[in-house]
């Protein structure tokens, strides 16, 4: 640990940000680079001085927001240190936006920061996020979900620690199945015929069958490259082909395109987003839903209209095609490179990300935790009973491609999948026309 | 008069534009350290960049429709109140609503209008789930209706305005020659809203031309890139995947474009004014 102390603090002192900063204290600030080469950690460059470190942060929605208090717990447990949390739009847009023109600018305005999972690749690739793994060993990843590590690792250093997660899931009417027997679908073509089943039974118009997430954005990506998947296709191949398995790609677009034209679907998934597939389905009007596991307190809440007759369950995979497989999703925490504080700072990261902060998070807001022992921690699966079946499915989805060029690949992919749901392409059109972009898109990035 | 004018352009136009400029001849792409001079390469790859050209198409066909609708829905609407004997005051005040509320809070409005299950629109169409936002044949008519519905104000109260200093002499004038109403309209009242309908139509024109707002809260340029305008693909190049020079390019094309739309129109109403001098 002293060697990486040497080799952070000179930069610690040398940010053009902090120049009244070396006059004030240059004589305690050189007895704590002192104490800090020869007495090796000893938290950090700032111990007898009060130090702020910020700590960029969406906004948690629900009714209490638990991340308050772990911050005076972790204050607590480092006098001197305050911590300032400072909350961002919930819009991912406007977050990426944000950090983005901060970084960039080479501004060190804040220490600590929430980071959707997809960016984690991109900003490391940019050399903003300071390189965890002086600190952070693999042994101390490998309780979290592994679709976690993968881009938390990304090229070999550590960019970030798990802190939330999200997993695709299918949300399934229990009275409906109960009703006409059935078991939750293992396939689409089961889904397809369930749908068919309970609908020609019900006679009820206003019953849609399954909802999803088709509108031109993120969600839209997620959707297709999940359909993608369960079709046992890639955007990337190992050694970096663009949809190798083609024909199989263009088939999981040409199932989603399938479920609109046969009404399985509502047309207007092609404009739908989390909110609007979820509002739909919690007024009792579809039979399935794909979403992500928040939508799950809102259904059970007092005065759902479907309170007490939902459940969960795989995303259904393809005969013949891939087992299941659902995308992931959520937040790392990652240090800013140009932080004043990077001992403090990488603390604070991975008190956050423990087994303690985590359970805190988990029993106090509707947000998942990415350790997998909480999962069956007897007191979380209290406040949560789905918490066991969500592990698995945790446990076997897979990140979207992880890549510092993610936002670029989406971008591109977002239209053609869009052209192939609405019509204006083929499935396979859309396939060659994304390759094609792909292929343009990355060469220029060599 | 000259002097001053050439001077605000230069600072507030000119000097930014000429930064862009330079900025769409590299290929810079902050977060793979690329930056390098390029020339017009960005400019080759935009003429063949199928992208592109619908996104210019998306913005002509936005730009015509809303401006043109909002020009004869604004003249209309200046003409009723004109005619209008009560509730002048009131009428001009529920107009401007509209136009003073914030973009972003008229687009999450026309979302709610627009939903297809639970939406106004659908519900007193009778129930039927119309894709409005999600159905290509659709999605752009319904931006520019909304666009109509927040900016059709702006032209009504400058029509408006204007048709107030209109002395009442001539329309008695006109009345005692035997001139109806339609007449009355189309040869008094037009032509003297000639110079004002120019000023609406360059302000429209220019803002239309940059539209972003809504087609980014309502529909994020989908389906199917059918309502992605320009501007949109810019910001989408420049803020979201940081291909900055790349971004540039487009936006010294919109900016090209804008000022080619401003010189045609000034010239215009320069033209108007040498006429009535």
């Amino acid at each position: 640990m002293s060697g990486t102390i040497t080799r952070v603090t000179p930069r610690v002192f040398n940010v053009t940000a902090a120049p009244d900063f070396v006059v004030r204290w240059r004589r305690v600030a050189l007895l704590v680079v002192v104490a800090a080469v020869v007495g090796g950690c000893s938290g950090g460059p700032a111990a007898h001085e009060p130090v702020t470190l910020v700590f960029k942060h969406a906004k948690i929605l629900g009714p209490a927001d638990p991340v308050p208090g772990l911050l005076r717990e972790f204050e607590r447990r480092h006098p001197g240190v305050r911590v300032q949390a400072e909350s961002l739009s919930w819009n991912s847009d406007d977050q990426h936006q944000f950090f983005v023109i901060n970084l960039e600018g080479r501004g060190a305005a804040f220490d600590v920061m929430m980071l959707d999972v997809v960016w984690v690749a991109e900003f490391a690739r940019a050399g903003w996020l300071l390189d965890l793994s002086p600190w952070v060993t693999p042994a101390e990843l490998a309780p979290h979900f592994p679709s976690t590590i993968e881009p938390a690792t990304w090229s070999g250093g550590v960019w970030a620690m798990p802190w939330l997660m999200n997993v695709g899931i299918l949300y399934y009417r229990t009275d409906l199945l109960a009703r006409h027997g059935l078991q939750p679908p293992k396939t689409w073509e089961e889904l397809v015929d369930q749908v068919e089943r309970i609908r020609g039974v019900e006679h009820d118009p206003r019953l849609d069958g399954v909802l999803w997430q088709g509108r031109q954005y993120e969600g839209l990506t997620v959707n297709a490259l999940e359909a993608i998947w369960a079709n046992g296709a890639r955007v990337f191949g190992a050694d970096g082909a663009i949809f190798p398995e083609e024909e199989r790609a263009a088939g999981g677009l040409a199932l989603l395109r399938a479920l609109i034209v046969s009404g399985v679907s509502p047309s207007w998934v092609t404009a739908a987003d989390e909110e609007l597939s979820r509002r739909h389905f919690g007024d009792g009007r579809a039979i399935f839903l794909r979403n992500w596991p928040y939508a799950m307190d809102l259904f059970q809440a007092t005065g759902s209209s479907v309170r007490g007759r939902v459940g969960i369950a795989p995303l259904p995979g393809r005969v013949g095609g891939a087992a299941s497989a659902a995308s992931s999703g959520g937040a790392h925490l990652g240090v800013n490179r140009r932080t004043r504080h990077p001992e403090l700072a990488v603390d604070l990261v991975r008190f956050m990300a423990g087994a303690e902060a985590q359970k805190v998070m988990a029993l106090g807001g509707a947000l998942n935790p990415t350790r997998m022992a909480l999962y069956r921690d007897p007191d979380v699966v209290r406040v949560h009973p789905d918490f066991p079946a969500i592990h698995d499915l945790m446990l076997h989805a897979r990140p979207r491609p992880v890549t510092p060029a993610y936002l670029m690949v989406s971008s591109t992919l977002q239209p053609e999948f869009s052209a192939a749901l609405v019509g204006v392409k083929s499935p396979r059109q859309a396939i060659e026309h994304a390759r094609v972009r792909l292929k343009y898109l990355l060469e220029g990035l060599r | 008069m000259l002097a001053p004018a050439l001077i605000a352009l230069a600072v507030l136009a000119a000097w930014p534009g000429l930064w862009v400029l330079w900025l769409s001849l590299q290929r810079r792409i902050p977060v793979f350290g690329i930056e390098r001079f390029v020339g017009p390469s960005n400019y080759a790859f935009l003429a063949t960049d199928p992208r592109f050209w619908n996104a210019l198409k998306v913005t002509l066909i936005f730009t015509f429709a809303s401006v043109g609708l909002e020009l004869l829905l604004g003249v209309a609407v200046a003409l009723a109140l004109q005619g209008q004997q009560r509730g002048r005051r009131v009428a001009v005040a529920l107009l401007l609503l509209p136009w003073a509320l914030p973009s972003v809070v008229t687009g999450r409005m026309f979302e709610w209008l627009y939903h297809p299950s639970a939406g106004l629109l659908n519900f007193l169409l009778g129930g039927n789930a119309i894709n409005w936002l999600g159905e290509p044949a659709l999605a752009l008519p319904a931006l520019i209706a909304a666009d109509i519905w927040r900016t059709m104000p702006f032209v009504a109260l400058l029509c408006y305005a204007r048709v107030l200093t209109i002395a009442p002499d001539i329309y008695e004038a006109a009345h005692v020659d035997g001139a109806g109403t339609v007449a009355t309209v189309r040869d008094i009242t037009l032509p003297l809203l000639r110079r004002v309908l120019l000023i609406a139509l360059l302000f429209r024109t220019l803002d239309a031309l940059r539209a972003f707002d809504l087609m980014f809260v309502l529909t994020g340029g989908g389906p199917a890139n059918t309502t992605e305008t320009l501007t949109v693909y810019a910001y989408r190049s420049l803020f979201q995947t940081l291909q900055l020079g790349f971004g540039a390019a487009i936006g010294v094309v919109v900016f090209v474009l804008v000022m080619l739309v401003a010189w045609a129109y000034l010239r215009a109403m320069a033209r108007g004014e040498e006429a009535t001098a």
